[in-house]
């Protein structure tokens, strides 16, 4: 909700003001500004129903509002402090003898948009920008563990395919050891039965040569 | 294998007991720093209440003490810095414990610069200001004048008088109140901030822990494509000599089988005959 109603008064004067709603705060406010006691610079909060008046006074310029209950002090005095700048920046001297409403017509402007910045953004005040940018920051943390939870089922897969790739290349290793085996064995049976055929081959030749098995001849 | 497991387990041991050591001091050094941080900061706001309506006597006192806590807490987190600093450059430990003992020096540091700041900004409000006396609620001016001009005063000047002073107590009351209000919202604001911090602060130790863990997987995933690696290798130079073997049985099988041609024909020859 924020801030409904605001005013810029000296003393019981009206100078400027601007309503956000149809309520009957312009009458309660001037009730306000004829009942603030003394003429020192002041800062006070009348309730009224849910709504509460804040009122701010300073050198002889009354800045007033009505706020929310929800919407604290804080950030209508902030309201208030900023208003004042800006009509003493904008009207100066003038503010001592001007006449009521006198500068309603492009004040109220300002204070509809003073009263839009105060009420919806959170800028307008440090605590609430802070509160938000950590609502944020929570948020993205809140994204970054889901997404190293992801990451974390999608390494333990990962685990379990390089196990399976490691326990592979072991069983591959282990076979490749058994066939070079397998293949010398069957070079070493080779050349074995190449030496017997030579032998063979030799020992006939010889017999014809020395005419008989017990090759008898040739001793 | 089993030989390699006792080897890996050897170490291991021995670094989780030099961790155990290592890891007293440079805690002991970020809970120093933590408390001077939070001493400094108790400091700070002292400061700022300087030249304010409720600077008091009692509130230099306490300036004080806090300044005397704040350069004792400061010593001793010299001290054990020095420490870990020195099992540093004696015992070879790894460099990530070197740099955080480093970041936790730079930290130490930016607090102290910290402290000397706010001690500065002290010195010069304690100066600029006189402790606010509250025995003394009136003005001396008014002292002054009451005493001098007090058997003259009509009594409707004096009932003047009164109701200013009330009036002046009144509006002081009033702003009192009302900034004690903006306080107490101010500070119920900073609460909510300071809770989603420690909220933020859990999910970044949570994330922490994960990471941690995930880093085990990923140091599994190397080990299994390194020994992946290295059993393929073995199996591509067993199967190499194996492919060399196998061009030498091709060679004996042919060099058989013309033998054998050969013998056939010399003994088909002799028969003819």
């Amino acid at each position: 909700m924020g801030i409904l109603y605001a005013l810029v008064g000296r003393g019981s004067v009206v100078l400027a003001e601007f309503s956000g709603t149809t309520t009957n705060a312009s009458a309660i406010a001037r009730q306000i500004l004829e009942k603030i006691p003394g003429n020192n610079d002041t800062h006070v909060s009348y309730s009224q129903d849910r709504y509460i008046f804040h009122v701010k006074r300073t050198d002889g310029l009354t800045v007033l509002c009505m706020a929310d209950d929800t919407a604290g002090r804080r950030i209508p005095f902030a309201f208030l402090e900023d208003i004042h700048q800006k009509f003493v920046r904008t009207y100066g001297r003038a503010v001592h003898s001007a006449q009521p409403y006198g500068m309603n017509e492009e004040f109220s402007r300002v204070l509809s948009q003073q009263m839009e910045y105060y009420s919806s953004d959170p800028n307008a005040d440090r605590i609430n920008r802070l509160k938000g940018e950590m609502s944020q920051v929570r948020n993205v943390m809140i994204e970054n563990i889901d997404k190293v939870l992801d990451r974390g089922d999608r390494l333990e897969l990962l685990v379990d395919k390089t196990a399976n790739m490691q326990g592979n290349t072991f069983r591959f290793r282990k076979q490749a050891r058994r066939f070079r085996s397998t293949v010398w064995w069957r070079n070493v049976k080779l050349t074995i039965a190449l030496i017997v055929v030579l032998l063979v081959i030799v020992y006939v030749v010889l017999a014809f040569v020395c005419h008989g098995p017990a090759l008898p001849s040739c001793f | 294998m089993s030989f390699q497991d006792i080897e890996a387990g050897r170490p291991f041991g021995s670094r989780r007991g030099l961790m155990n050591g290592k890891q007293d001091p440079t805690q002991a050094v970020a809970a120093g720093i933590f408390q001077i941080n939070t001493a400094v900061s108790t400091f700070q706001r002292l400061v700022n209440t300087l030249g304010t309506p409720k600077d008091t006597l009692d509130l230099r006192e306490k300036l004080h003490k806090t300044r005397l806590h704040i350069g004792q807490l400061v010593k001793d987190t010299s001290a054990k810095l020095k420490q870990a600093s020195d099992i540093d450059h004696h015992a070879e430990v790894n460099a990530s414990k070197k740099i955080a003992d480093a970041k936790l020096a730079k930290d130490f540091q930016a607090v102290l610069k910290e402290f000397q700041k706010a001690q500065r900004l002290a010195a010069e409000r304690e100066t600029a200001y006189t402790p606010f006396v509250p025995q003394a609620v009136l003005p001396s001016s008014y002292t002054a004048s009451e005493v001098d001009v007090g058997s003259d005063k009509s009594p409707e000047q004096r009932a003047l008088l009164v109701e200013s002073r009330r009036q002046e107590v009144l509006f002081l009351d009033n702003e009192i109140a009302f900034n004690e209000a903006i306080i107490e919202e101010r500070e119920q604001g900073i609460q909510e901030i300071q809770q989603q911090i420690g909220e933020v602060n859990e999910i970044f130790k949570d994330l922490a822990v994960l990471v941690h863990e995930q880093g085990a997987m990923i140091d599994d995933i190397g080990s299994n494509i390194e020994n992946s690696h290295a059993a393929t290798a073995q199996a591509k130079s067993q199967l190499s000599k194996a492919s060399k073997t196998q061009r030498s049985n091709s060679s004996l099988t042919c060099l058989l089988l013309v033998i054998f041609g050969i013998v056939l024909l010399i003994v088909i020859i002799v028969l003819a005959a």
